[in-house]
């Protein structure tokens, strides 16, 4: 599994993340949670060996990911940033099919092979993307191209899932369906998941454990219940803030007062 | 099959890319026969084939034959392999920089490889060599310069790239300019047109030189395809899913430059082609860089023979230089690609 050790990451001589250490379990949703500028994102960028932390470790499986080939990275975690920007008339199924590149037993070249289209058509009849798979990425809508860059983080396989915001931008019923997805595989294959996410209260439901951070450091980490209480939201968000039962889930649910 | 609708088959497969770029091969033959025998001097179409093919007692003049082998034959071998090198360089700057308006020439990349050469003839005119060696060099500054400057701290966007491009297109022109005038009087002219792109005058040595950089940098391009599909869709997003964006980058802006300098090192700076070609290319078949590269250079070909075809007639028995009838084409598609 996919671990972060202590890690501290600067640019420019400012530390975005300081000190900060993640494992991921498998079958487990972590999200983490902060105001802007806390330093999620590029915790994020650090477990996927985009950005090499100054201090600390980022281990994959025991060993450093920077050890690692990064078609084997590609093959074990996957990223679904904020919505891609394309700037070629790209169908569907190609943007979904580009997530099979690191099971090319070709090396990086060649053709993708039935089990890739096989896998791509599942993952598309999983997302409910199948109707579009002709169509061209910039045809769609938000939710739907949105749906499209999950769907080619699935189509990896890969058994560590990192989302940047995936429901930014999204309507609550696109957030929902993003959320019950990740949800889906996560109890389906055990995949291991971290969300940057902003919104507390979709976190309080579909998470199993919470992290929350500031200026770069953790401040708490554990489960929902545990996590976002008034106290601690309060500390993170300088901002009064009411949390109380979800009136059915039971889930904290966290209201700012004005 | 009707290919100009399979845009929205889902994706694009290894038989497809062999079917298109096997009639693209067939209609670059027929467009090399009729380049051949069309003129300010026609040739007979039966007599020029039997000589083609190497048949004795062809109902051919002398004179003819002269025109066929001597002059016609390896210009048209010119500028289909100058086509191909611009058509494939331009589909992998456009994938690379994901700027569908990236081309050589409007990159300044051009224009680079123009300042290798004329060095090259001003400070080493003894050696044939030096023109290609020099003009690659000259085209990989060029696009290292160009990419620096195209990138802010936000990133590179299109338009400033294009102007990062303008940047350096007039910087290098200047440059021309400066040797130029240093020259002596009697060699301008004809390096003006040269610079507008000249495919006569070439040699058999420049010529297959041209060819084997040709073969190199498509090839080259064509094996990093996939990985160029996955940089088209952004290169964090490449780098996500398992592409070594540095060692790619490396290799196609190397194999781009081999092109580009092969290319004006034996015809001067042909423009647009880069652009026209990959765009029509994929408006007919998609984006996957798989089939865009090869049939690219394939239609590339096509389309410069076709372009110098009309250069060397329209006003016979003078010439344009091959650069304008290009531009001509080129300028008014910029434009639209531009405004959508």
């Amino acid at each position: 599994m996919l671990e972060a050790n202590n890690i501290t990451v600067s640019y420019d001589s400012r530390d975005a993340v300081s000190g900060v250490s993640l494992r991921t379990v498998a079958g487990q949703i972590v999200a983490i949670i902060g105001p802007n500028g806390a330093g999620k994102s590029t915790l994020l960028r650090a477990l996927n060996g985009t950005v090499r932390p100054a201090q600390g470790t980022v281990l994959l499986d025991g060993r450093s990911i920077d050890s690692y080939a990064r078609r084997t990275v590609a093959r074990r975690i996957a990223v679904v940033a904020q919505e891609a920007d394309l700037r070629f008339p790209v169908t569907v199924f190609e943007f979904v099919l580009a997530g099979r590149y690191a099971w090319s037993k070709a090396g990086t070249w060649g053709w993708e092979n039935d089990l890739d289209v096989e896998v791509t058509q599942k993952v598309l009849a999983e997302t409910e993307l199948v109707e579009f798979e002709t169509r061209l990425m910039n045809e769609l809508s938000g939710g739907e191209r949105q749906r499209a860059v999950l769907a080619r983080a699935l189509a990896t396989e890969a058994g560590v899932l990192l989302l940047d915001e995936p429901t930014a931008n999204l309507d609550i019923a696109h957030q929902a369906s993003m959320l019950r997805l990740v949800r889906k595989r996560s109890d389906d294959r055990r995949t291991a998941a971290v969300v940057v996410t902003h919104d507390a209260n979709l976190a309080a439901q579909f998470a199993d454990r919470v992290m929350l951070m500031k200026h770069g450091r953790a401040i708490a980490d554990g489960p929902p219940q545990e996590i976002l209480t008034a106290d601690l939201m309060r500390n993170v968000f300088d901002l009064e803030i009411l949390v109380d039962a979800h009136p059915i889930s039971g889930a904290p649910r966290i209201t700012p007062v004005l | 099959m009707n290919l100009s609708t399979t845009k929205r088959v889902g994706h694009t497969t290894l038989s497809r890319t062999v079917l298109v770029c096997g009639l693209l091969l067939v209609a670059l033959f027929l467009v090399l026969l009729l380049a051949l025998v069309i003129g300010s001097q026609q040739l007979p179409i039966r007599g020029s084939l039997c000589a083609l093919t190497a048949g004795s007692n062809c109902a051919l003049s002398s004179e003819e034959r002269a025109i066929l082998f001597d002059i016609r034959l390896p210009r048209i071998l010119l500028a289909g392999v100058v086509g191909m090198c611009l058509a494939a360089a331009g589909a992998a700057y456009q994938a690379l920089l994901r700027n569908p308006l990236a081309e050589p020439y409007l990159l300044g990349v051009s224009n680079g490889a123009a300042v290798g050469t004329m060095a090259a003839l001003v400070f080493f005119g003894t050696f044939e060599w030096s023109r290609p060696v020099l003009a690659f060099a000259g085209a990989a500054t060029a696009t290292f310069v160009v990419y620096r400057l195209g990138r802010g701290r936000t990133g590179a966007t299109p338009e400033r790239l294009i102007l990062a491009g303008v940047i350096v297109t007039t910087f290098l022109s200047s440059a021309i300019v400066f040797i130029t005038t240093v020259m002596d009087a009697t060699r301008i002219r004809s390096f003006t047109f040269w610079l507008l792109g000249d495919l006569s005058g070439t040699t058999g040595g420049l010529l297959s030189a041209a060819f084997g950089a040709a073969a190199i940098g498509v090839v080259a391009l064509s094996l990093n395809a996939r990985s160029l599909n996955l940089l088209m869709l952004g290169e964090r997003d490449a780098f996500d899913l398992g592409v070594e964006v540095t060692r790619v980058r490396l290799i196609v802006f190397a194999a781009a430059s081999l092109l580009v300098g092969a290319s004006v090192a034996s015809s001067g700076s042909v423009g647009y082609v880069g652009l026209v070609v990959p765009h029509l290319v994929r408006l007919s078949f998609g984006s996957d860089n798989r089939l865009v590269i090869p049939a690219a250079a394939v239609a590339g070909a096509a389309f410069v023979i076709v372009a110098d075809t009309l250069a060397r007639t329209l006003i016979a028995p003078r010439e344009l230089p091959v650069g304008a009838i290009t531009a001509l084409i080129g300028a008014p598609l910029f434009v639209y690609l531009l405004k959508r």
